[in-house]
């Protein structure tokens, strides 16, 4: 699964991994290795950060052809 | 380095170093060596790093399954050891016409199954959050 966390953040002005992190009730790690692709979130992870970015989980997160 | 990885290198380095004490301390300690295992005891020194520090979130969703899979691993693997100790044992018995097997033989196979246990669960935990860590 693939997502575009890290373009996201970059967008949100100053958005740090360690912010999204808090938001998001996760350790800073885990957004790096989110980012990385190495792991893939619950669905409950997904959907609270797509809710940070106010967008929808399929614009966040998508599956690879 | 997240504070369950730390809890994993401990519980590794504690595993090899009760292993390497009790090894070390058999030839002149003989079966009482095997007391050496007691030092297993201090994987739990690895929840001082659990500690919550402000609103800090410690342990999330990735360490839970990460955690959940390398003690399924260190387990099987412990067990799987065991057993097939067991069965070495019991032909080795067989083949050499001895009745009895000596319980200090069965007490180092018990506590060195908890010792594997940790050890295989530090090392998987490790070996994860590396792999994931230097993804590209």
């Amino acid at each position: 699964m693939r997502n575009c966390v890290r373009d996201l953040r970059a967008n949100h002005g100053s958005l740090t991994q360690q912010s999204l992190a808090d938001q998001v009730g996760v350790t800073r790690q885990t957004i790096i290795a989110l980012e990385g692709g190495s792991y893939t979130p619950s669905l409950a992870l997904a959907l609270r950060i797509a809710k940070v970015f106010d967008q929808s989980v399929e614009e966040v997160f998508w599956l690879e052809d | 380095m997240s504070a369950m990885e730390k809890v994993a290198w401990v519980e590794l380095v504690v595993s090899v170093v009760a292993v390497a004490v009790v090894t070390a301390l058999f030839p002149w300690l003989g079966n009482g060596a095997l007391g050496a295992f007691g030092l297993l005891a201090f994987v739990v020194c690895g929840t001082f790093f659990l500690r919550r520090r402000g609103q800090a979130v410690v342990v999330d969703e990735r360490d839970r399954e990460i955690e959940r899979r390398s003690t399924r691993i260190g387990i099987e693997s412990a067990w799987i050891g065991l057993f097939l100790a067991l069965i070495a044992v019991v032909l080795w018995a067989s083949y050499s016409d001895r009745a009895t097997v000596d319980k200090s033989l069965l007490t180092w196979l018990v506590f060195a199954q908890f010792a594997v246990c940790y050890g295989v669960k530090g090392l998987v935990s490790i070996v994860t959050y590396r792999g994931q860590r230097s993804a590209p």
